[in-house]
């Protein structure tokens, strides 16, 4: 007989997300035979946004998400760049990715050793890894000892990974310096030694430590190869630009339509968003986001989640560093729970070795600013990639003001609820078929969760106010911000 | 992770000065650490970015690597926090129930409280199948708890998602719920503020707070006061040394010892990044003004609190680094 099974909250992630899944036994195998991602938004960083002065929007929208601040500063500023029709000077541009390769660092070690581990680690007797989930626990007492402390020494890694961003950055997180028209920071050769100190340290972590331990993980749970694989669509905006015009970058833009191996161009105006299973009215169903309207509804029939479904012509798509490193070519065809943990690994080493050498590219004392000249009225799209994937901002400014501001981020791609034809998002359709040994502590599902790093960076929960109130306000913000 | 007791005392020790405490308050924290029933902390997260926690750990971490039998040994009963507990959904909701039955534990608050709609903004978990809001767990956590702390701006006051028309009703914990908190402000606060205020309840001593509910110790100075380009020309555009009060530098209004403890183990700081203080220690924060706004210019008291005596004057001596 299925069983329904709410998990919440899903722990180790960035936020609140509710997962519920329909658990039953299909051919002798009991597994989950349907799945609800429950994301939830509300936060109202739109209505924060509007009215202001365009320039606090790297501020403001860096305070979405404290593990991918810098994902957002980026966003922010290339929009306000492109807006003014200002080329931020080359030192700004390689600190922008200085400091951005240096969030992406600090995440994967994150998501690999504190985020994700405790699933197939049974640790030692103490908070925060225990109480935990017992089942398919395939390390011996050894091996789980040197993984405990290999997590311990990533919480170091982790802070000299943020400790190398604020050299350039100013501080991690929330880094100050991202501002349109270049960065604040001046440059010195002292600056330049010390980064490459900590990327040479980090790097020696990555390829001894991290790397073995992810081959490791996929040698003892191979069987995580052929889980979680979802629909196999993936779409990058691609991120590290390598020129001022951004049009060449060392993780490029693009998508792939399983079943095809080519990576195929991007075209933006694609991109709809579609509303039929979110709180909103169904008269702005499949809107792309440069006129998105973002009108409450609740309750709704049909509606379980905040998030709106961003699809690729109606199509879903998947975002995060197996994205990236298939569509740059870097990432064979796999699609899974350990494919996406192994690019994300291999990406971590790309990055680390690409900021090595960028930081060597810097000018001491050179230009970092160029004053643009604020717009009256513009629309702009800044498009980058968090380390957990795609990231979209699209601004308007009205009157010397921002008019609107909306953002689509990686976990509305990955978390999105039903489209309007009825297709799940990629993290539910990702969890359907999941063997499920122990209702009471289903870890298998929340393995899945989690090889997808979700960001719900606004610990909120699902907004469901009474059916009289006033909802007013909410703007167009599409995610969970 | 780290936070164990070993870590936290050599912590302690390199940072004594820092926190600002004694070579008998250290002896004290030995004997509180010692204790098995040093108390549980429970950390919740409602209208939070995780900035926060990301903020904590880094400073935390920034003694000795430890061995993993470090930490077997040596916790604090950091017992619930959803970014790093290892277990999920209702035994989570059994850790955090366990602590509430026992009492007598340390509340960290992250994130703020939304108040519309009954609460309904923010679920802290699903509980038997019933739905809590974050509101009516923070309640109910706080009842029991022996101190409540927040961490960051949006707990203490609201902080950015409060800004604007605040459709989600955002409140501070104290505005929310009516209890006493002590804040821990900024966003992100730095991490020794956040262990200063932890190692004082270990230690039971009575905290000093301003009229901000934020520990005086910590923020009685401005920002301006100890800045090192606080006698510098004020310089007009970005990427120049000197003085950024002319580009909306909040530091002579802003209570925060950062030109004193610096960020991320000492590396740099928002100033020292050519980057304005945006005053993220304040409850007005983020406020309605342009972060970039020239101020008025040539006045000499800002309007918080400027007793540094030095910024309306251009002096001709620049620090050329």
């Amino acid at each position: 007989m299925a069983t329904v099974i709410p998990i919440d909250p899903v722990t180790r992630i960035e936020g609140h997300l509710k997962v519920q899944v329909t658990i039953d036994t299909v051919g002798g195998v009991q597994q989950v035979v349907d799945a609800w991602a429950t994301g939830t938004l509300f936060r109202g960083f739109e209505s924060i946004l509007v009215g202001r002065d365009p320039n606090d929007a790297q501020h403001i929208t860096e305070r979405i998400c404290g593990v991918c601040p810098v994902a957002h500063g980026l966003a922010a500023v290339l929009a306000l760049d492109g807006a003014a029709k200002v080329t931020a000077p080359n030192n700004a541009l390689i600190m922008r990715n200085l400091v951005a390769g240096a969030n992406f660092v600090q995440s994967h070690i994150l998501h690999f050793y504190h985020l994700s581990l405790p699933d197939f680690i049974d640790g030692p007797n103490m908070p925060p890894w225990q109480p935990s989930w017992k089942g398919d626990k395939r390390f011996n007492a050894a091996t789980t000892a040197a993984l405990v402390s290999h997590y311990v020494t990533a919480i170091d890694m982790t802070r000299k990974a943020h400790e190398m961003g604020a050299i350039f950055g100013g501080r991690l997180p929330h880094p100050p310096a991202y501002i349109s028209g270049g960065f604040t920071s001046r440059i010195t050769s002292s600056q330049i030694t010390k980064f490459g100190a900590y990327i040479t340290e980090l790097l020696n972590f990555i390829n001894n430590t991290y790397l073995p331990d992810a081959a490791l993980l996929s040698k003892t749970y191979p069987d995580y190869y052929s889980r979680g694989k979802g629909f196999g669509n993936l779409l990058a905006f691609g991120v590290f630009d390598l020129n001022a015009a951004g049009t060449s970058k060392l993780l490029k833009r693009g998508r792939i339509l399983a079943g095809t191996s080519a990576p195929q161009a991007l075209d933006l105006a694609q991109i709809t968003e579609q509303v039929t299973s979110s709180w909103y009215q169904d008269s702005t169903n499949n809107l792309p986001p440069t006129s998105g309207l973002t009108t409450p509804q609740y309750p709704k029939t049909k509606g379980y989640s905040w998030i709106k479904s961003p699809r690729y012509q109606g199509i879903p798509y998947e975002t995060g560093p197996l994205a990236r490193m298939a569509v740059n070519g870097d990432y064979g065809s796999g699609v899974s729970v350990l494919d996406r943990h192994m690019a994300r690994a291999q990406e971590t080493v790309k990055v680390a070795n690409a900021l090595k050498s960028w930081a060597t590219q810097l000018l001491p004392n050179g230009p970092v600013y160029v004053r643009p000249t604020p717009p009256a009225n513009a629309t702009s799209i800044g498009l980058t990639e968090a380390p957990r994937g795609a990231l979209g901002h699209w601004l308007k400014i009205t009157n010397g003001k921002i008019g609107s501001y909306q953002i689509i981020t990686p976990t509305c791609w990955n978390a999105s609820p039903r489209d309007t034809k009825g297709v799940r998002g990629p993290v539910e359709q990702a969890l359907i078929g999941t063997p499920v040994v122990n209702q009471a502590e289903p870890v298998e599902v929340v393995r899945v969760i989690h090889s997808f790093d979700p960001c719900l960076s606004c610990a909120v929960h699902v907004m469901r106010p009474a059916e009289d109130a006033k909802i007013y306000a909410l703007g167009g913000i599409h995610e969970l911000v | 992770m780290d936070v164990s007791r070993r870590n936290f005392l050599k912590y302690c020790g390199i940072s004594a000065t820092a926190l600002g405490l004694s070579a008998t308050d250290l002896l004290h924290l030995e004997e509180a650490l010692a204790n098995p029933s040093t108390p549980t902390v429970v950390w919740l997260q409602g209208s939070s970015c995780t900035g926060c926690t990301e903020s904590f750990l880094n400073r935390i971490a920034t003694t000795a690597p430890v061995s993993a039998g470090d930490v077997l040994i040596n916790s604090i009963n950091l017992s619930y926090h959803p970014t790093l507990m290892a277990t999920a959904g209702q035994t989570a909701v059994n850790v955090a129930k366990a602590a509430y039955n026992r009492g007598g534990y340390v509340l960290v608050v992250e994130g703020g409280v939304p108040t519309a709609f009954g609460g309904a903004c923010c679920f802290a978990w699903t509980d038997n199948g019933v739905d809590v809001t974050f509101l009516d767990a923070v309640k109910t956590m706080a009842s029991k708890a022996a101190k409540v702390v927040c961490v960051g701006t949006c707990a203490s006051y609201g902080g950015v998602p409060a800004a604007g028309t605040n459709p989600a009703g955002i409140k501070g914990v104290k505005a929310a719920i009516g209890v006493n908190t002590i804040n821990i402000a900024g966003c992100p606060p730095h991490p020794n503020w956040i262990v200063w205020g932890i190692v004082q309840i270990l230690l039971g001593n009575a905290i000093s707070l301003d009229s901000q509910g934020r520990p005086s110790a910590l923020y009685n100075t401005t920002v301006h006061e100890h800045c090192l380009y606080n006698d510098e020309d004020k310089v007009s555009t970005f990427g120049q040394s000197g003085c950024l009060r002319n580009l909306g530098c909040r530091g002579p209004q802003t209570y925060a010892n950062c030109p004193q403890q610096l960020w991320n183990n000492g590396v740099n700081w928002c100033i020292g990044a050519g980057a304005p203080c945006i005053g993220c220690t304040e409850s007005t924060f983020p406020g309605a003004n342009p972060f970039y706004a020239q101020t008025s210019g040539g006045n000499s008291g800002g309007s918080g609190g400027n007793s540094g005596g030095s910024g309306g004057n251009s002096d001709t001596h620049r620090r050329d680094d």
